[in-house]
């Protein structure tokens, strides 16, 4: 029987479960210390003095560090020539939160207090938080080396007027993806212990060997002196794939004062100095026929960079642009884009980074298209859809072949479960009853880009390589140890990459243990992001896998006398097909692999071991459909969702509950930006006024409906597996149903477009206005 | 920082006379938020909760009253006999934030920061509650309508804290509403408290003001222009909800803007109006 496939309980859950799992501040080593950071108050101004005094002087206080105190090492990694961002603030602050100096005290209470002692005192610059600001007339260069706030302008060739102008029509929406925090429930947390014979970094992050070749570097110390660990992480979402000023910091502190430092956020500090998603304005325009065929499309983007070009920041924009078309087969693409920097907290990913952006985009115009020539939305999606026949689909962006999908059978699958024609005929009833709720329904057919990737693509983004590595190693009692250097924090890679070993070695479930995050014991890695865990360290494990169990098979066939093509694995056990009770166990043959006089002459001792780097030769495609049907309160603008419906296509499903799971997770924020998530600052003095769970408004349970779950299948052909990934779905499908439904519920009102989040106060201006929101 | 652990309502008074400045700290619900996130340091502070009667209640038959100690957790009137008793009350207190919040959060601590958004106060204020006071100079009671003055500010005196509270039962209808960001763990943009017996309707209204509001105009409209045994006719809810508007004096803030809180104030008080005929 096959493991993938099947519903495996989660093989980390008794851990995580019953708190027993190790987060990085559960560590404790003696005499370890506590770094808490003075951050600014400004949100853009030049530094006159930083008086340390006060805070040197409370007992327990072991040091405190400026700017000053780091000129011996570089900028922070990843910045672009005259943009760099220094681990302390030196001269000038650009967003408020920004580290000026770290406290180092006996524990954190201390240097809580040691930090409220440290004055700082500003001369404040001009504050620009939109992009509308940072680059009006008298707007004022965050990087005067630099001398402008646009940092990029990727233009286009050929606007496309020409080609919109002959279209039956053209539909355009000017549309504001709103800045998200990606709020893991961990917020970041480093523990850096400096010995004489090597640096021991503890870090909640995605990607642990890419933190390492990056850190020895900036710390001038060769690779094999610096290890890194990830320990349980809390979660991620992207933000924790960022060069924080703490992971550089603290291994300096701890060389300096010889002690291990931790330092820990806190919710109020992660809200404002951890990246932030998204962020981005578009001005989306088609020109469609009667029929409503789309001919051609513009989309232009503006990107706010926040206060430093992240390397993934700056990237978000072109894989928005490369998703611009989403589904449809349109003749014509444009797109442009340009990223500005402002006194904000910087941007980075976020669950999806830049193709929920794309996705939305184009199922809000496609509804756009269906409002001005009176198509139903599922209409005019169908008649644009690239035909399941066409794949692989060359897209307007050579570096994007859509691999595989049938969007057709997706879109009938979701109105199947959301019963569609029913709920059009109930909405209809509904217009003339204003005793009950306002209706609406609306449909998102996305697709994103994933399973990153191809040769090039994560190099772009500063990694080491796109590949991923998978060591598997059977134990001399036929147990088997795989190493992935695919770290997890919360996906359930132990149970994942367990599944597949299992089916490709044909040892057990429970006899095979995973082994994440520690740059010690992992060969090499690059990370967990962009939805390539089961793609591309799925597909390590498998063809590793099935490496081991050739040699394996040479050696029970050697122990057997028998053929190697006779035998088969079963429960744990080489069979001879055919002859019961001819058979070696997996232990006996593991014992024996390690005895030179029992095995073929041809392997040597330890043979069953394996490690590989796995390439791609392409991107995946995850897509799907979503369908949600809204209730509005006629007088308070109040959005119950009463059905989300989710036909997800991700290729061939490793666990049917995690893929769920992550689905689930991925629509409640999907949800959540939506209706309810929206980083805000006040635009005179960029202070953030939503740096706490009371204000930046995460769900609750409450918020959220039952889903409806459905699955098509089509594999993705550039892997073994044929996954496409999942983790980043929900996230890209979700808040354009959402918001296609309020829109569709509003239409009675003359409403357009609304835009997130849909709060009740929004909604309900657009019913009074009549739709100019 | 010095932290006091009374055992009794005459201890806590000493400690207040001896030190008038001291923190009082019951749930920590408000005050640890304080302390977090805006950076208060109180260097004297009274726990209350070991202080057995604040945490007790009580109901008087003879009068028609029930009394419930300033240490009683929200969590205690959700459900059971006090929700029976006083259902409004019971709904204010589901409102509030998480199960975590209502097990520790109090009456007691809401009267105590009086803020215009504090979930029970409304309630307080449409059953006409009154607050046992006491001080050095023994107990005082003092209407709820006396007790919020401001934003954030009450009539204790000095060395002055909150006993209890006690409301009167009536055989009326009474009922709670409130309209947040989302639907657990939120600060109400605007909430409302209605109850009717058979010859008045009161409406007090929250977060609409400095302080709760009592709609006096809808009120003495409602029982001059209403049949309390029938059901309002669209044009009676109209008029109501206008004049509850009129009465709110809300603010604009990052949560919700002055006009929203004005509509939706109006509008549940429709509603609870409406929903106290059915």
């Amino acid at each position: 029987m096959s493991l993938v496939g099947a519903k495996v309980l989660r093989k980390e859950d008794p851990r995580l479960l019953s708190g027993t799992g190790t987060y990085v501040d559960d560590l404790s080593p003696a005499q370890c210390a506590f770094a808490s950071f003075v951050t600014s108050a400004e949100a853009h101004a030049t530094i006159d003095a930083i008086d340390v005094r006060a805070a040197l002087a409370i007992p327990g206080v072991l040091a405190v560090y400026t700017a000053a105190d780091f000129t011996d090492y570089p900028d922070l990694p990843g910045g672009l020539p005259t943009l760099e961002r220094p681990a302390l603030a030196r001269n000038t602050v650009r967003f408020v939160g920004e580290p000026v100096a770290v406290v180092v005290a006996e524990d954190r209470y201390i240097a809580a207090d040691a930090v409220a002692a440290v004055t700082v005192s500003y001369s404040p610059l001009k504050v620009m938080t939109t992009i509308e600001d940072a680059t009006a007339g008298d707007s004022v260069p965050l990087f005067p080396r630099h001398g402008s706030n646009v940092i990029t302008i990727v233009p286009t060739m050929d606007d496309l007027e020409k080609e919109l102008a002959k279209c039956h029509g053209r539909a355009s929406l000017h549309i504001v993806n709103q800045r998200c925090a990606a709020v893991p429930i961990e917020p970041m947390a480093v523990l850096a212990d400096w010995k004489p014979d090597g640096l021991t970094v503890w870090a909640t992050f995605q990607a642990p060997h890419h933190l390492r070749n990056y850190l020895a570097t900036w710390l001038d110390i060769p690779q094999m002196n610096c290890r890194v660990v990830a320990p349980d992480v809390g979660g991620g979402f992207g933000s924790k794939i960022v060069w924080y000023p703490e992971l550089f910091i603290a291994p300096v502190i701890s060389k300096l004062l010889r002690r291990p430092v931790k330092f820990a956020q806190t919710r109020t500090e992660a809200m404002m100095q951890m990246a932030h998603g998204r962020d981005q304005v578009h001005d989306i325009e088609v020109g469609y026929e009667k029929d409503g065929t789309i001919k051609a499309l513009r989309l232009i983007v503006s990107q706010n960079l926040g206060a430093y070009g992240d390397p993934t920041g700056l990237g978000l924009a072109v894989l928005t642009t490369w998703m611009a078309a989403g589904a449809y087969r349109i003749p014509k693409v444009s797109t442009s884009f340009r990223t500005v920097v402002t006194n904000t907290t910087p941007v980075a990913a976020y669950r999806g980074a830049g193709r929920p952006e794309a996705a939305y985009s184009i199922e809000r115009i496609v509804d756009q298209v269906a409002r001005q020539t009176g198509l139903d939305p599922a209409v005019v999606r169908q008649r644009n859809f690239i035909p399941p026949s066409a794949f692989p689909y060359e897209t307007h962006n050579e570096a994007v072949v859509y691999d595989s999908a049938d969007f057709p059978a997706a879109l009938a699958e979701c109105l199947r479960i959301v019963d569609y024609d029913a709920v059009r005929a109930e909405q209809k009833a509904r217009r003339n009853d204003p005793s009950k709720p306002l209706l609406g329904i609306g449909l998102s057919c996305w697709l994103e880009i994933a399973g990153f990737g191809p040769n090039g693509s994560l190099e772009g983004f500063g990694h080491l390589a796109s590949w991923e590595s998978a060591q598997v190693r059977i134990q001399p009692d036929g147990s088997a140890i795989v190493y992935s250097g695919s770290s997890p924090h919360g996906q359930g890679h132990e149970t994942m990459l367990s599944q597949i070993a299992s089916d490709e070695l044909g040892i057990s479930f429970d006899r095979i243990k995973v082994i994440t995050g520690d740059t010690a014991a992992v060969l090499q890695g690059i990370g967990t992001m962009g939805s390539r865990g089961a793609p591309t360290a799925g597909s390590a494990v498998k063809v590793a896998s099935s490496r081991v169990l050739t040699r394996a098979k040479r050696i029970a066939a050697h122990l057997l006398e028998a053929a190697e093509e006779d035998l088969e694995v079963v429960d744990d056990a080489f069979n001879v097909k055919g002859s019961p009770g001819k058979k070696v166990s997996w232990g006996d043959v593991a014992w024996a692999s390690f005895q030179p006089l029992r095995i073929p002459p041809e392997l040597q001792a330890g043979s069953l071991e394996e490690r590989l780097f796995q390439e791609s030769p392409n991107f995946s495609y995850p897509s799907g459909a979503y369908a949600c049907v809204v209730e509005i309160d006629r007088e308070t603008g109040d959005v119950t969702i009463r059905d989300m419906v989710l036909v997800d296509d991700c290729g061939t499903v490793i666990n049917p509950l995690l893929a769920e799971g992550q689905v689930h997770g991925g629509v409640a924020q999907g949800i959540a930006q939506a209706l309810y998530e929206g980083v805000s600052y006040d635009s005179s003095t960029g202070q953030p006024v939503t740096a706490n769970l009371l204000d930046y408004l995460v769900p609750s349970a409450a918020d959220l409906p039952d889903y409806k779950v459905g699955r098509t299948t089509t594999l993705c052909p550039n892997n073994p597996l044929g996954a496409k990934g999942i983790g980043e779905s929900g996230s890209v499908g979700a808040p354009p149903a959402v918001i296609n439904a309020i829109v569709d519920a509003l239409s009675e009102f003359g409403v357009d477009h609304i835009d997130m989040p849909a709060t009740p106060e929004k909604i309900w201006k657009a019913m009074k206005s009549g739709g100019n929101s | 920082m010095s932290v006091a652990l009374p055992t009794s309502v005459d201890e806590v008074v000493d400690l207040l006379v001896r030190n008038p400045s001291a923190t009082l700290l019951a749930g920590g619900t408000d005050l640890m938020v304080e302390v977090n996130l805006h950076g208060r340091r109180p260097t004297d502070v009274v726990a209350l909760n070991r202080v057995a009667e604040l945490r007790t209640w009580s109901v008087d038959s003879s009068r028609r009253t029930v009394t419930i100690g300033s240490g009683v957790p929200y969590a205690e009137m959700e459900t059971g006999e006090l929700a029976r008793l006083l259902p409004a009350l019971a709904e204010a207190a589901r409102t509030v934030g998480s199960p975590q919040i209502r097990a520790a959060g109090t009456l007691g601590g809401n009267l105590g920061t009086c803020s215009p958004a504090g979930d029970g106060l409304p309630v307080l204020a449409a059953l006409e509650a009154s607050i046992d006071v006491v001080g050095p100079n023994g107990s005082r009671q003092v209407h709820f309508a006396d007790f919020m003055v401001g934003v954030k500010r009450n009539s204790l005196r000095p060395s002055e804290f909150v006993r209890s509270v006690t409301f009167p039962l009536n055989d009326g209808w009474q009922g709670y509403a409130k309209v947040g960001t989302r639907n657990a763990m939120v600060i109400a943009t605007a909430s409302v408290c209605l109850v009717r017996t058979n010859d008045h309707v009161a409406v007090a209204l929250g977060a609409v003001g400095p302080t709760i509001i009592r709609a006096n105009g809808a009120e003495a409209w409602l029982a001059a222009n209403h049949r309390m045994s029938s059901p309002p006719s669209n044009d009676t809810l109209a008029e109501f909800g206008r004049l509850v508007r009129e009465a709110s004096r809300p603010i604009d803030d990052h949560r919700s803007t002055a006009a929203y809180r004005r509509h939706a104030v109006g509008v549940l008080a429709q509603r609870l109006l409406t929903r106290s005929y059915s």
